[in-house]
């Protein structure tokens, strides 16, 4: 009972952006000189007006280029989904962005949230304050929507600090969200681990980013998941 | 460049390991091994516009039929292609063309500075590989709308086109005709971020450069028997 208290207010400081910057809505600022995070940004607010998407894809990197690939044609098109990845978006990037107009157009069912890899700098717990701060703004803004929450990926050619972080995030928003009937985590990683703890290039190309054959076999299972939940939430 | 003054934008330098999993270093020794077993016609080296490259169908379709190696890395500079290449990128391996696509992410160096290092880039492959023919790609603009990256690299461009030719063996070749609108605008259409393409925007330039490619690969000689006549 006494772990449980602690927990949750553990949460309650984590997801809250006063003592987490994982937590707190922060735009990306433009040190490079072409202002691409902010057009980007944009370019989804005004893009989302005149779409009404059943499904929106949130994140970073990962999100982003999975756009580019046939997969996305083949399997998400149908689903009348929306992306709004963002290379190198950290938590704190994609709650300013939803909290700044890319929610405001549109009623997602569902909402994929993939994002929490590129977090340097911060701990798992930070990692996971911020994945449940998104979480909680996705509630206030669309309370019908159902958030699934993606496992972020093993990365790097071997055993290494940020995999043990990465899945210590998982493990905490697993537990974070499980107490939540509109939130939920899915582990997409099919087992790109090999039993040598290595990684293969012909997965994530550079240790970290999916080819499209890594995408083929993170997207079917999540195919398959996305449309039980829509199915659900169409009965509901 | 004048004087003694070193260019920072030539001086070869290692990616370090700050977010703790150690892929550039990791992407390196795989190439490095993959010069052991291939034997690659051309080579293509440079940054994530390498790299990307070859996650499309566009790869297959017109550069692996031509043998080619990507040993494309994202973020990379001038300064980390040319570690690259002095530390087991070329060993072993004589491609008949190189083609160097980089100096986009060299944020900290001017305009000059990059276009130097492109071409400290340029002298090393000439160097190494007499034989080999270097293509050098433009740089794209960038950015949603004008802005002074597109400038700088425009900039650079424009040193290559005068610098490359008086390297024998190496030529400049601008792919970024048609990407920036009448309205000075990009395309998500054609780069997705306005800065990486997406398989349309690969497609505008594979064309060009396969087409060049397959020339260059034509012109060069074989192994010729002397022809009886």
């Amino acid at each position: 009972m006494h772990h449980i208290a602690n927990a949750s207010l553990t949460d309650k400081v984590m997801s809250s952006g006063d003592s987490n910057p994982a937590a707190t809505p922060t735009p990306c600022v433009d040190i490079q000189g072409d202002g691409r995070w902010m057009s980007l940004h944009n370019h989804f607010v005004s893009n989302s007006k005149d779409k009404e998407p059943d499904v929106l894809f949130v994140g970073d990197s990962l999100v982003q280029l999975l756009h580019q690939f046939e997969v996305w044609r083949e399997l998400f098109s149908p689903l009348h989904a929306l992306n709004f990845g963002v290379g190198g978006d950290e938590t704190q990037h994609v709650l300013w962005r939803l909290s700044n107009g890319e929610l405001a157009h549109i009623s997602p069912k569902v909402v994929v949230l993939w994002v929490g890899t590129h977090n340097h700098g911060h701990t798992a717990e930070q990692i996971c304050g911020g994945i449940m701060a998104i979480v909680q703004l996705i509630k206030d803004k669309l309370p019908k929507a159902y958030t699934l929450v993606l496992g972020v990926l093993p990365r790097g050619k071997m055993p290494n600090p940020l995999r043990e972080r990465n899945a210590q995030v998982n493990k905490l928003v697993k537990e974070a969200v499980s107490s939540l009937p509109h939130a939920s985590l899915l582990n997409v990683d099919p087992g790109f681990v090999h039993s040598d703890g290595s990684i293969s290039h012909q997965d994530l190309y550079d240790f970290l980013h999916l080819t499209p054959q890594g995408y083929q076999a993170v997207c079917q299972p999540l195919h398959a998941h996305l449309k039980g939940l829509l199915e659900k939430q169409a009965e509901n | 460049m004048s004087g003694d003054e070193i260019n920072p934008a030539a001086v070869a330098q290692a990616v370090e390991d700050v977010q703790g999993d150690d892929r550039w270093m990791s992407q390196h020794t795989r190439f490095v091994q993959e010069c052991k077993d291939a034997e690659p016609e051309v080579l293509f080296i440079g940054d994530s516009m390498v790299q990307l490259m070859q996650q499309y169908e566009i790869w297959r379709e017109l550069f692996s039929p031509l043998h080619a190696l990507n040993f494309g890395i994202g973020g990379d500079t001038t300064c980390n292609v040319l570690w690259r290449l002095q530390n087991g990128e070329l060993d072993n391996i004589r491609p008949k063309v190189t083609v160097v696509w980089v100096g986009t992410n060299n944020h900290e160096h001017s305009a000059e500075q990059v276009a130097g290092g492109i071409l400290a880039i340029a002298q090393l492959l000439t160097s190494r590989l007499p034989k080999t023919k270097v293509v050098v790609l433009g740089l794209l603009a960038r950015g949603d709308g004008p802005n002074p990256l597109r400038e700088k690299n425009a900039a650079v461009n424009g040193f290559l086109r005068s610098w490359l030719p008086r390297l024998g063996q190496a030529q400049f070749l601008d792919v970024g005709v048609g990407f920036v609108h009448s309205d000075g605008t990009i395309s998500t259409r054609d780069m997705f971020d306005f800065l990486h393409l997406t398989a349309a925007g690969y497609r505008a330039i594979a064309k060009p450069l396969s087409d060049l490619l397959l020339q260059i690969l034509d012109e060069t000689p074989e192994e010729k028997r002397a022809s009886l006549v």
